[in-house]
């Protein structure tokens, strides 16, 4: 369809997003989406994660501003929600930890005075979700993971081509991450 | 400057009236020379002035002017063109701008041509079969197609003598379109089909009279029948032949829409439709507005927008509980329709405790909410009829374990790599 399309959101486990930093928009129309590329090869401008709630803190001065820490078997995402994520919010102001949750939002960047990338996640929805749903994000996610790390290697499409340009993507490592995070399924089986 | 005054004094002659050509020279004169106004506005201005002076109407000196010099249809070759034309209404089609009163095609001797009438025209609606003298129609260019404009100086005159038209009769229900099968239609011809009604849609559109889906054993499609077709409505679950339908493509979909040209005949027989089930696994990552507890019209079945129907106004309405859903792949979207039957069965909730529930909260809200809340974040797999861009979910299978022969499998890559 012209025009209007949804963007899909993809599976990248904590640790590839926070080593990403490409970012990139159409320039010239100014309501074009902004994609974040990571060492894998995800072209990302949505987002699902499903990981454990591990902290929360309103950060916000005037009105609540709620900052979220959600981990998976790699390392956490930040997930911050105000006034224009009333039910994010919302969420993160009522729930108890530590909770399994599902966050599907868009993801920003912040680069900060020495020029380092923060990654972080704008929830459009939080939902508290069972331990099986969790189990089975990080086997979609590792799934999918290995499928960009092989094309970053058989460097098929541009995509791939632009990571591995951009970060010199040593692929060993993202698949020591997917291992560490498969492994974790198999110690509670 | 001499030709043009005695180019001005000919036209005053021809209403009987002498103008000394002397008067139009040095007026002429004054305004080219002394006030560098160009020749064709000096004419112009001249003109008015004795036009005033005479005391003559402007249309009236003008309207002669422009008597009939009479255009072929098969010479109307420049955009922009003024043209008369004698010719034949042979078809009126079904018009879908409210700034247009009529659109159709005329035809001549040498030729058939699109007509658009505009509305501020505002002159007497054209009727088929019959001839006209038409005056002052603009030629314009669409999509590398010329046709001719009606607008508010044009003028229309019924003509007692018929127009010949060449090239045979244009007329579409003078003939029936060919039966076929829904999966072999394909876009931007006329068709007869025969088929069950799968699906009545609530629509937005007060000149939609239905649209909706209907399916023979080949597959399944949408169709829109307009309302100035002037159709009777289909039931769902009904049979009908539709006859002489146009079956065109938006968006990359082909879908059948029926006009005035158009026939629906019912049925005895009940027709299978044929099972094009689609499955698709992902997450569930929205459910958007429009799902949980709604109302509809109890005429149409239309959702309800503010308490009110888009075809039958304000109505009481009945409730009802949907869900509209989005699930993700990671590598793909996918939107889903699930009824009030399974979305009862999936969110553990029945009509009836959605409605008390919307009722103590006062807001229809809180239903969505629980939906969102039961269902959103998780995998499942979902199968139905495909159809634009939703499947209409008649099983919906939440994901009840882990893939341990996909862990194993993707462990094993990892190792050996």
């Amino acid at each position: 369809m012209a025009g209007f399309f949804r963007e899909v959101s993809r599976r990248v486990f904590s640790q590839e997003l926070k080593d990403s930093n490409l970012t990139s928009r159409d320039e010239s129309d100014q309501y074009a989406p902004q994609y974040l590329l990571t060492p894998t090869g995800a072209k990302v401008n949505r987002i699902f994660i499903v990981g454990t709630l591990i902290e929360k803190e309103d950060i916000g001065t005037d009105s609540e501003y709620w900052r979220g820490r959600v981990s998976d078997p790699t390392g956490s995402f930040l997930v911050y929600a105000g006034q224009y994520q009333p039910e994010a919010a919302q969420f993160l102001a009522e729930c108890e930890l530590p909770a399994f949750v599902a966050v599907i939002g868009k993801t920003s960047t912040y680069t900060t005075d020495d020029g380092n990338v923060l990654t972080s996640i704008r929830p459009e929805s939080i939902q508290q979700v069972d331990e099986l749903t969790r189990n089975l994000w990080v086997l979609d996610t590792a799934k999918q993971t290995l499928e960009r790390i092989r094309a970053v290697e058989a460097q098929e499409d541009p995509n791939s081509k632009l990571a591995k340009e951009h970060y010199s993507t040593d692929t060993e490592i993202y698949r020591e991450m997917v291992k560490k995070a498969l492994e974790s399924l198999k110690d509670n089986a | 400057m001499k030709q043009t005054a005695e180019s001005i004094r000919d036209r005053f002659m021809k209403l009987g009236i002498d103008v000394p050509v002397e008067d139009i020279e040095s007026r002429l004169d004054e305004l080219i020379t002394k006030f560098k106004v160009p020749s064709n506005e000096a004419q112009r201005s001249v003109t008015n002035y004795f036009l005033k002076k005479y005391s003559i109407p402007k249309n009236e000196f003008y309207v002669r002017q422009a008597e009939p010099q009479l255009t072929k249809i098969a010479d109307v070759t420049e955009n922009g063109q003024w043209a008369n034309l004698k010719a034949k209404v042979v078809q009126l089609w079904e018009n879908t701008h409210e700034s247009i009163s009529q659109v159709g095609l005329l035809g001549d001797e040498t030729g058939i041509i699109k007509f658009t009438t505009w509305k501020n025209a505002e002159l007497p609606p054209l009727e088929q079969g019959e001839s006209y003298l038409l005056r002052s129609v603009v030629v314009g260019e669409y999509n590398e197609r010329f046709q001719v404009q009606v607008n508010k100086n044009s003028s229309i005159e019924k003509l007692s003598e018929p127009v010949e038209v060449g090239g045979g009769d244009f007329i579409p229900s003078a003939r029936e379109a060919e039966l076929q099968n829904i999966v072999d239609l394909v876009g931007n011809q006329w068709a007869t089909v025969r088929g069950k009604v799968v699906q009545l849609w609530e629509n937005s559109h007060e000149s939609i009279e239905q649209a909706g889906l209907i399916g023979d054993e080949t597959g399944v499609i949408k169709f829109t029948n307009w309302a100035s077709s002037e159709l009777p409505d289909m039931e769902e679950g009904k049979s009908y032949m539709l006859k002489n339908v146009v079956i065109n493509e938006w968006n990359g979909k082909v879908q059948i829409q029926l006009n005035r040209s158009s026939s629906i005949e019912t049925l005895d027989e009940d027709i299978e439709v044929g099972t094009s089930a689609f499955t698709y696994f992902g997450a569930m990552i929205d459910i958007q507005t429009g799902s949980g507890l709604i109302k509809r019209c109890p005429e149409c079945k239309r959702a309800l927008v503010k308490g009110a129907c888009a075809e039958h106004g304000k109505v009481k309405g009945e409730y009802d509980l949907r869900i509209k859903a989005v699930l993700d792949s990671g590598t793909s979207t996918q939107d889903a329709l699930i009824n009030r039957e399974l979305t009862e069965e999936i969110a553990g909730i029945s009509l009836d405790s959605a409605i008390a529930m919307a009722a103590d909260a006062l807001d229809p809200g809180v239903v969505l909410d629980k939906l969102k809340h039961e269902l959103v974040g998780r995998y499942y797999t979902i199968s139905g009829h495909k159809l634009d861009r939703y499947i209409l979910v008649d099983s919906f299978t939440p994901t009840s374990s882990l893939d341990r022969e996909l862990l194993d499998k993707l462990l094993s890559e990892l190792e050996v790599a």
